[in-house]
């Protein structure tokens, strides 16, 4: 359960203040898949940044799953994260000098899991991708990496998955199979997902989509299938 | 020059967004800089102030110079000079004891407390050049001369002492002393004594008295120990050169050196001298050493400024101006960083007199000079040339194609698996065939042996600084090298903190060697200094043995003997004592052939013939001497037979074996000691073998029993005596026998220990810099992977890595770069402290334990703080700001 009130992000841009969120409010409830769209600029990665707890809002609070991690401190929140959340990014954000293995156990090396490398093993697989397992991200295509972006989000089997734009970097083609297996894992997880997306296509399969614009909610709301 | 021009433009314009960047470049250069100027402006202070006056100096324009009293005829040569409008004065120098006894009017009076005082006795006329500056200041005649109205109850002389004088004796001015027979009122404390420069090591504070005083001392009797020093000034018009040769021709019987103030080389100018050659060649290791962080800044600023190049080349930009650009600009930041390093080495200026407090002889008061400062910005501007020649040379490899195809920095280990020789074997094949690469190294080692020989002012002491400096820095990056292979070897580590470390170590862009190797240098040289100064510390004690006598006494008369055994056995326990019966004379002759000083004069083995050979007459071989060659008188064939046949044999003498090695002399040579005018033959019936480290006297020419009957000889003794009996013996000894002058060897050796610590103190002071410099370049080399160290933290931090972690990770990593540097730095420290001891002073190396262990541990400390004062920041950065930028 996600509950986001009144959020406000402002930045200090050169001399003068930058509201980049402003008022925003809504709840996402257990295993709901949410689409976040809107033009470029409107702020939507701040919004999933802020619920992951990447940085702090300047107003507003936000409750997951009781908690209310903008009072967390900076360690409470990353063992928050770690036990939580999966994120994935636009541009894979892969540790260049580990490799497609070592990158997805990365999140179960940090909460001191023992079976790290066999879990991992299994996730790359998931992904197809049990034979890239000893490669480093730069020997990996685009959707390679994402894939491994993808199954390290879900190391943790974490309760929320957050991912902001998981195909902007990749073709429709390779984008689809991305999509699918995000998709098939948090089905196989029953875990919530936010999503971030352009492409209509995928904020299509979600069963809710936020619109924003200027930093503004500005729609919300079931879609029917 | 259109080129130029279009260079300057785009230089100045990438400075201006980038400046910042620069920072540590500057500081780089700075303390270098900073290094070289303060010393070469302290060299320029000294030659100033204390070696300017050449003539103060010795104390005329010619000095005639000998060690004993001079005869008659001595006296009427000099008569004549006055005829001839020279000015002459007479100076004499020894060493005697002063004491408090018998003194009523003493501000806090220690009975018969006393000391040993280097007594300079001036006559009238002192000194021909320079001034005497005494407290109260008035001239020194008169406060050696006392109105004979006070010449009643109270002495008839007064004496002019340096401070420490009264501090040891807890006396004043106006206290009563007493130096052999005579009483004297303290009047005045001397300031500066032109002539006098040798403070660094002295038997005891300067007292001046005056020449009728040192006959009411009765001190001077024969054979005891006195310079005699005759001054001269000579009318502009004589010349020199002919006078002096008059003057040895003349005197040439009386044992004398003349010397004029153009060849007199004072022991000290050349300590000084070369005590600024070695700070110059620290000060310029510290240059070079960021010199390293320069190629460290760069290497890492072209490396983000690939794609700039790029375009740039796709502008049509030839790699020769981009090259050209980037060299200006570096130019440009070194000249600032050099004018920051000249003022920080003025600033220097208030530091190293402090440091060297005692060594100098006068108090400096820091003047600019212009030369070193620009001497010093030269070599900064220099250094960062010939050091940001080779990070630029990539410039001409950048491909255009860069502005569309990403390279890919993070290319984890590019090398295909590979075994270390082939690799380093590839490496240098791939280096020799680029013949641009070979021009520029030769030109860089070239040009930085050229800095080095400009700054030693040697053409062999720059390239061994040189090829010492390459040395370490070949071997530090070898093994860092080594270190980094061995890493990849081991299988990863299940560790994420291990990894990462490790990770980031290996890391390509992060200029692990260069930190080590930077760090290294700098721990070498100061590792070095303490293991060098500990050895020779320990030498100095170890040496002495546990039976070492407390007391040398010295300039004991013939007469004398009987009251010297008796005070020593009233006044000691259980006395252990020896008296040996010496006589000082120098070689006349050797097989027949005279010596002529000058011949030897500055020679390697000069030394042999010119010096004064103490005399003794023994009937046994003395402890720690062995017979190398021939027999000892009560041995051999005729088993001390040769003794009993007196007259019709001739003076036997045993000769050290080096000394006899460097004069020539093998067993039946014969030579001629001239004692006081006096010829004295003998002929050599064996070489010896002397232990000089034990402390017992010992003598390099030994005479055989008898010889020297009829010659005016002393005695010299040795005593052991327990700690409390010290003091009281020596009270009872200056009572009865005034005139005899006792040495501490305590006092002695704590004298040259001191001398030593506060040496490396100063050498260290300097040697702090290279450190200094060394943890710039950390900095700098860690500044250019800010923005990856940021990045993978943003990361592990969105995946739910603790601030800890990361602060182990970095931890860990910065230890492994310290622990690379310490190894390696004390490993090289060891080496080179061995060479120099082993080369230079003639020492064993000793295994210093603590030195070492010291020396890593502060390394890693040092890596580590420096790692994190350079890395904190990014630890607090939230990550999504970085992680947002799609
Ligand atoms: N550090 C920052 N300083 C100033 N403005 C920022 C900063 N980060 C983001 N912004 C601005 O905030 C707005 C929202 O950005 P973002 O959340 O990335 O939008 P979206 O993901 O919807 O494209 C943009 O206009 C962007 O320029
Ligand atoms: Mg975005």
């Amino acid at each position: 359960m996600i509950s986001v009130q009144n959020l406000g992000m402002q930045l200090r841009a050169g001399s003068h203040l930058v509201t980049i969120l402003d008022g925003i409010t809504f709840e996402v409830p257990e295993k709901q898949v949410v689409a976040i769209v809107g033009p470029s600029g409107s702020g939507k990665s701040t919004l999933l940044g802020l619920m992951a707890g990447l940085d702090k809002p300047t107003a507003g609070t936000i409750q997951l799953n009781g908690f209310d991690i903008t009072a967390l401190t900076e360690t409470q929140l990353a063992h928050f994260r770690r036990e939580y959340i999966g994120y994935i990014f636009q541009s894979f954000h892969l540790i260049p000098t580990l490799t497609a293995l070592e990158n997805v156990a990365l999140p179960l090396d940090l909460s001191g899991e023992p079976s790290a490398a066999n879990r991992a093993e299994e996730l790359l697989a998931a992904v197809g991708l049990q034979d890239r397992q000893h490669h480093y991200p730069v020997q990996l295509s685009g959707g390679e990496q994402q894939r491994v972006a993808v199954a390290r989000a879900f190391a943790c089997r974490p309760r929320i998955l957050l991912a902001d734009e998981p195909t902007g970097n990749l073709d429709s083609g390779t984008g689809q199979i991305v999509i699918d297996l995000l998709l098939k894992l948090n089905q196989d997880h029953g875990s919530t997902l936010v999503l971030v997306t352009h492409d209509s296509n995928l904020a299509e399969r979600a069963g809710r989509m936020i619109t924003m614009r200027d930093g503004r909610l500005v729609s919300d709301g079931e879609i029917p299938r | 020059m259109k080129n130029v021009a279009v260079a300057i433009k785009l230089a100045w314009r990438e400075t201006r967004g980038s400046w910042r960047q620069f920072l540590f470049f500057f500081v780089c250069i700075a303390i270098g800089v900073g290094a070289v100027v303060g010393v070469g402006l302290f060299a320029a202070n000294v030659e100033q102030v204390i070696l300017g006056d050449a003539r103060g100096l010795l104390g005329g324009d010619l000095e005639i110079r000998l060690s004993r009293l001079l005869s008659e005829s001595g006296h009427s040569v000099l008569k004549s000079l006055r005829n001839r409008n020279i000015a002459l004065t007479h100076v004499s120098e020894l060493v005697a004891m002063a004491s408090t006894e018998g003194n009523s009017e003493a501000k806090n009076p220690q009975p018969g407390s006393t000391q040993l005082v280097e007594l300079k006795v001036v006559g009238e006329g002192y000194p021909l050049y320079g001034r005497v500056e005494v407290q109260p200041p008035k001239a020194l005649s008169s406060h050696l001369t006392l109105p004979q109205s006070r010449c009643e109850r109270s002495p008839c002389f007064g004496a002019v002492v340096q401070k420490s004088f009264l501090i040891s004796l807890d006396v004043d001015l106006g206290s009563h002393i007493k130096i052999g027979q005579a009483r004297f009122v303290i009047t005045g404390v001397l300031l500066k004594e032109p002539d006098r420069v040798a403070s660094a090591f002295s038997l005891g504070p300067r007292v001046i008295i005056s020449r009728q005083a040192l006959v009411a001392t009765e001190l001077v009797k024969p054979g005891s120990r006195i310079r005699e020093r005759y001054l001269l000034r000579v009318p502009a018009s004589m010349s020199l050169g002919p006078l002096k040769g008059e003057l040895r021709g003349r005197l040439a019987k009386e044992g004398v050196r003349v010397s004029s103030y153009r060849d007199a080389q004072p022991r000290i100018r050349r300590f000084l001298d070369q005590l600024s050659t070695y700070l110059g060649l620290i000060g310029l290791t510290a240059l070079f050493v960021g010199g390293i962080g320069v190629a460290c800044t760069v290497q890492g600023f072209i490396k983000q400024k690939l794609t700039t190049i790029a375009i740039l080349k796709t502008l049509g930009a030839g790699a020769g101006l981009i090259v050209g650009m980037y060299l200006l600009q570096s130019l440009l930041m070194g000249a600032i960083g050099s004018l920051v390093g000249a003022g920080l080495g003025v600033s220097l200026q208030i530091v190293l007199p402090v440091l060297l407090q005692g060594l100098l002889p006068l108090p400096l008061t820091p003047q600019l000079f212009l030369h070193p400062l620009l001497k010093g910005v030269a070599l900064g501007i220099g250094t960062t040339a010939l050091f940001t020649l080779w990070p630029l040379l990539t410039i001409r490899t950048i491909p255009p194609a860069l502005v569309f195809r990403r390279d890919v920095e993070q290319a984890p280990l590019g090398h295909p698996p590979m075994s270390l020789f082939r690799r380093l074997k590839t490496d240098l094949s791939r280096l020799l065939r680029d013949s641009r690469r070979v021009g520029t190294g030769l030109v860089m080692g070239g040009g930085l042996a050229g800095l080095a020989m400009w700054q030693a002012r040697s053409i062999t002491l720059g390239l061994l600084f040189m090829a010492a400096f390459l040395t370490a820095l070949i071997l530090l990056w070898v093994a860092a090298m080594l270190l980094l292979h061995f890493l990849t070897k081991v299988s990863r580590p299940r560790s994420f903190v291990v990894r990462q470390a490790i990770g980031n170590v290996q890391h390509p862009g992060n200029f692990t060697a260069g930190m080590a190797v930077s760090i290294g240098v700098g721990v070498m040289v100061i590792v070095a200094i303490a293991l060098i100064k500990t050895s020779l510390l320990l030498a100095i004690g170890e040496r002495i043995p546990e039976d070492a006598p407390a007391f040398f006494f010295i300039d004991i008369q013939p007469d004398q003997k009987v009251d010297f055994e008796r005070v020593v056995q009233e006044e000691t326990r259980s006395p252990t004592y020896t008296l040996t019966p010496v006589i000082r004379s120098r070689l006349a002759s050797l097989n027949g052939q005279p010596i002529d000083p000058e011949e030897h004069k500055g020679k390697r083995n000069g030394w042999y013939f010119t010096r004064e050979y103490v005399l003794t007459a023994l009937p046994d071989l003395p402890k720690d001497n062995t017979i190398v060659k021939g027999h000892w008188w009560t041995e051999g064939p005729k088993g001390g037979q040769a003794l009993q046949e007196e007259a019709s044999t001739p003076i036997l003498v045993s000769v050290e074996v080096e000394a006899a090695r460097n004069l020539g002399l093998d067993i039946g040579s014969t030579l001629e000691f001239d004692i006081q005018g006096a010829t004295l033959a003998a002929k050599v019936e064996s070489t010896r073998q002397v232990d000089w480290s034990s402390f017992s006297t010992n003598f390099f020419m030994i005479l055989s029993p008898g010889s020297f009957q009829g010659a005016p000889f002393t005695y010299i003794a040795t005593a052991n005596v327990d700690p409390e009996e010290e003091v009281p013996l020596q009270r009872a000894l200056v009572k009865v026998l005034p005139n005899v002058t006792a040495i501490k060897v305590g006092d002695i050796l704590e004298n040259v220990a001191r001398l030593l610590r506060q040496l490396s103190w100063a050498i260290q002071g300097i040697a702090l810099l290279c450190i200094a410099g060394g943890a710039v370049v950390m900095t700098t080399a860690l500044s250019t992977t800010r923005y990856r160290r940021l990045y993978e933290a943003s990361i592990l931090k969105a995946l739910g890595g603790t601030r800890r972690i990361i602060v182990k990770a970095f931890a860990l990593e910065f230890a492994m770069v310290g622990t690379l540097a310490g190894v390696i730095g004390v490993g090289l420290a060891s080496a080179l402290s061995w060479a120099i001891l082993y080369f230079f002073l003639d020492l064993p190396w000793a295994f210093q334990p603590g030195v070492l262990g010291w020396g890593l541990v502060l390394t890693v400390l040092l890596a580590i703080t420096v790692g994190f004062l350079s890395t904190f920041r990014i630890l607090g950065e939230p990550p999504l700001a970085v992680l947002r930028q799609e």
